[in-house]
């Protein structure tokens, strides 16, 4: 079995490593081939993104006479926007992607933490660390200021153990539920002892940092998984990463299927799993051999893989300002992300967001709504909009089919059922009386009926699934 | 055979073309809603509170007679014997909860203690996953709620025979075939159009409905999309009506689960035939300096509820409403040195209304009886619990039929 690579296929990329593609970036996707479109995300640490780097430290810095900046990275809308802003400009989409994916996974809330350095700080660690091996990650997290107040290791202290951060490293984070038993979680958390924080006493929260607390550690004897010995983090962490059972490494199991329900679709299968743990094993806990491995697989362009998964909130604002090259400032975007269920480094709890359908009910529909007619429907000359006119540059528009046709190109929606594409065109002709009038190419034409559709599209549901 | 809700909107409006089926199904619906509405006024309400979290128990429904609890396990967070407000002699509400003793003192609060289930399962995620189910397997996969709405709401063609004051859905109202809309803020609960082209509204909207209206030949995730989007429309077209004549007649605490049960009130008052209304109020995973943030969520419930109750009585709609409370699970008897409590297994929870039976269900907690993990054992299953409000306030005749089982009734609620 072999990869047909056409257009729909280069799109079902694009969407799913990154946030989709325009129509000239499809193109150059399905020039280049599988093999190197594939590379062309994976391998992102070669990809030029100065331009980036550069426009979130001017926004970032306050211009004189203002004493803050554009985003206030010491503000939650202030490290949205800047998470945002990185999805929307960035040219590496798979970095910003897998970051999204941590920032759910090794999630940790501002509510609680509440201190937004601190979560930019997260943030930043999963970013670097996101395709690199799963061991230093989890390390880096397990010594993460924010992720450590969230979960409470601080009061995890000898003789007086917290379970919280122990019972989660091995539920959410490596294992899955129930792979250990209770004493598991009392001795790990024991193991996790005086792994905390410290500052400065007179210095803001913003000032902590990871410290080891010797008087606070439990040494003694504990059991992990059937290992006994007086286990220190580090150890246990190995201990939990190198666990296997009758069908092999048990965390590359687990990494497999976050990965495909992430990438691919919900209710892996286990064939696909397994191969997927392979790569982990062989490779050395290297989540880029497992997404190089995956994106290439035939199983992830087949029928049933496209058009499996729900966008999140996240991915419902970022992708169609991509796609239809928005300017924004990305203050619409970010109020716009409570209501749709997602407030982006605020989940209800350590699990995270459960995705998929969970996104989708009628408030969160509206919500949905809400937000893209904001964005076709801006006229002014400020805040997050289009240019109707550029979208449209060079394309035929005589009747509603051609309209329909260069728009749903546009969007992604070429392959769009039959009947949605009905109503579409429908729309565009009809009067205001609701009744069959027939699509002029006039500038009031275009003004109306072109963002009333692209609202439609982007309400459709062809649009909510990726 | 009742017709599933995608059954319903396809034969029920007897076209077979999208683009006539608009207007007809916007006619079918508004006739389908009066009928409704002019039967529901003698319908019964049912409004579940979800503490979000897993709830300590223990200082909420304190044995405060125990020695074991003020002198060992609950040395520094417990409540003190004198501040406890005695219900029984032996168990006293935290001293917050004064709201709640007021609805104790006047009849209309059950306590029910010891519930959860066999081989407590001490994550949040599953052990949430197996209340919302009703099924400790998990092999369930709508909520327990929605299996009875699929059985006794589905083909009655209301949009908002149930919701949840929720920017998600909760599992507990997952069904087959019914929607259930969930919202929390009524302003904002519509398809937004262009606000530059007024006359081009109904176009949006009514485009907006067909292109959510498109039969498939085989069930796929873009149907379950419509299904939602669908009732958005048709759902928020009822609700316009509700805000117009709903004036509180308490003060509701400023806090979410108080706003949340002030739009519950408005949705009851509205007459809309809404029989389930689902609410989520969370922070209860108290792991660390647990006392004050923890009494501030009970007070916050106490006060939200007892104002529900007075607003109801104001507008003579009290009798038909019963509210449950429920949480993933209890805490860990003995407080951790963080001054917090760590993941338990049974829990206290509460039934509400003019038609709960005032009285404490189940033993009190057995501190001197903790499973080897130090957590209390179980004694009253949450199957029982379900299966008493199904029976005694929804009238299912036969709880199997929900809950796959019977179980034994609680007796903490009979019709006044």
């Amino acid at each position: 079995m072999s990869v047909r690579w056409d257009r729909a296929a280069a799109a079902h990329l694009a969407r799913r490593a990154g946030f989709g593609g325009t129509p000239a970036e499809i193109d150059a996707l399905l020039a280049m081939g599988l093999e190197a479109a594939v590379s062309s995300f994976v391998a992102y640490d070669t990809i030029e993104n100065s331009a980036l780097e550069a426009d979130l430290i001017r926004l970032t810095t306050p211009a004189p006479p203002a004493t803050t900046a554009t985003y206030d990275l010491n503000t939650t809308s202030g490290i949205q926007k800047w998470f945002l802003h990185r999805m929307v400009f960035t040219r590496r989409p798979l970095e910003e992607k897998m970051t999204l994916l941590w920032n759910n996974h090794f999630t940790s809330g501002i509510a609680k933490v509440n201190d937004a350095t601190l979560i930019l700080k997260q943030n930043k660690t999963e970013r670097s660390l996101a395709i690199d091996r799963f061991d230093d990650l989890v390390l880096a997290i397990t010594k993460d200021p924010a992720m450590i107040l969230w979960l409470d290791n601080r009061t995890n202290v000898k003789g007086r153990p917290n379970e919280n951060y122990a019972r989660e490293l091995m539920e959410l984070f490596t294992l899955g539920v129930d792979r250990y038993t209770q004493k598991d979680v009392s001795d790990l958390a024991r193991a996790l002892t005086g792994w905390t924080i410290a500052k400065p006493d007179a210095a803001p929260v913003s000032e902590y940092a990871f410290s080891f607390n010797a008087a606070a550690h439990d040494a003694g004897v504990k059991t992990i998984l059937g290992q006994t010995g007086n286990w220190n983090a580090d150890e246990a962490i190995g201990i939990l990463l190198n666990a296997t059972d009758a069908r092999g490494s048990i965390s590359g199991r687990f990494l497999a299927g976050k990965l495909w329900t992430w990438f691919v679709y919900h209710d892996p299968p286990d064939w696909a799993i397994a191969e997927i743990a392979s790569v982990y094993v062989s490779s050395g806990h290297s989540v880029r051999a497992m997404l190089d491995h995956l994106f290439r697989m035939p199983e992830f362009y087949e029928p049933h893989s496209r058009q499996a998964l729900v966008r999140s909130p996240v991915e419902y604002i970022v992708a169609p300002l991509r796609q239809l090259e928005a300017k924004t400032d990305l203050s619409t975007p970010v109020a716009s992300l409570n209501p749709m269920g997602q407030s982006l480094f605020n989940p209800l709890d350590a699990k995270g967001w459960e995705g998929d359908l969970d996104w989708v009910n009628t408030g969160t529909v509206f919500a949905r709504a809400t937000y893209t007619n904001s964005l076709v429907t801006n006229r002014g000359a400020t805040g997050t909009r289009i240019d109707v006119a550029a979208l449209l540059a060079g394309k035929s528009l005589s009747t509603a089919r051609d309209v329909v046709s260069a728009l749903a190109d546009r969007l992604g929606l070429a392959d769009a059922l039959p009947a949605s594409q009905a109503v579409w065109e429908k729309y565009v002709d009809s009067k205001a009386d609701g009744s069959r009038g027939y699509w002029t190419n006039t500038p009031a034409a275009v003004d109306q009926k072109v963002r009333g559709l692209l609202h439609l599209m982007l309400t459709s549901p062809d649009y909510h699934l990726c | 055979m009742p017709l599933n809700r995608r059954e319903f909107l396809f034969r029920g409006v007897g076209v077979a073309t999208v683009s006539a089926m608009i207007p007809k199904f916007a006619v079918a619906g508004a006739r389908f809603f009066e009928e409704y509405v002019s039967s529901a006024n003698s319908g019964r309400v049912l409004v579940v509170v979800e503490l979000a979290g897993g709830n300590d128990g223990l200082n909420t429904v304190v044995p405060y007679t125990d020695a074991l609890y003020s002198g060992t396990y609950r040395k520094t967070i417990g409540v003190p014997a004198s501040a406890a407000l005695d219900l029984d002699g032996t168990l006293g509400l935290n001293p917050v909860m004064t709201g709640m003793k007021s609805l104790w003192d006047g009849g209309r609060l059950a306590v029910i203690e010891g519930v959860s289930y066999p081989s407590p399962n001490l994550s949040h995620f599953t052990s949430r996953d197996i209340w919302h189910t009703a099924d400790p397997k998990l092999a369930e996969r709508r909520g327990w709620l929605g299996r009875y709405a699929d059985k006794a709401l589905v083909g009655t063609g209301n949009p908002l025979s149930g919701c949840a004051i929720s920017s998600s859905l909760p599992r507990t109202l997952l069904a087959d075939n019914v929607v259930f809309p969930a919202f929390s803020n009524l302003a904002a609960y519509s398809y937004a159009t262009d606000g530059s082209n007024p006359g081009d509204a109904s176009n949006q909207v009514a485009a907006f409905v067909a292109q959510n209206s498109i039969e498939h030949e085989i069930a796929n995730r873009s149907e379950t999309i419509e299904d939602v989007s669908r009732d958005a429309a048709s759902s928020s077209a009822t609700l316009k009506q509700v805000a117009v004549g709903y004036t509180a007649r308490a003060t509701y605490p400023n806090n979410s689960l108080g706003q949340a049960l002030k739009l519950c009130a408005e949705i009851i008052v509205g007459n809309l035939g809404t029989s389930i209304l689902y609410v989520t109020y969370g922070g209860f995973d108290n792991h660390s300096a647990q006392k004050a943030p923890h009494d501030a969520l009970l007070l916050g419930v106490s006060g939200a509820i007892k104002a529900f109750f007075d607003d109801l009585d104001g507008q003579g709609k009290s009798s038909s409403v019963l509210l449950m409370t429920w949480s993933e699970f209890g805490r860990r008897v003995q407080e951790n040195g963080s001054l917090g409590t760590d993941h338990g297994t049974a829990g206290v929870h509460f039934v509400v209304g003019p038609s709960a039976v005032k009285g404490i269900y189940g033993p009190p907690p057995q501190l001197s009886k903790l499973d080897n993990n130090g957590n209390l054992p179980w004694q009253t299953d949450f199957r029982s619990y379900y299966g008493t409000i199904l029976t005694d306030w929804l009238g299912v005749p036969d709880v199997a039929s929900v809950l796959g089982a019977g179980y034994p009734n609680l007796g903490c609620v009979a019709l006044r």
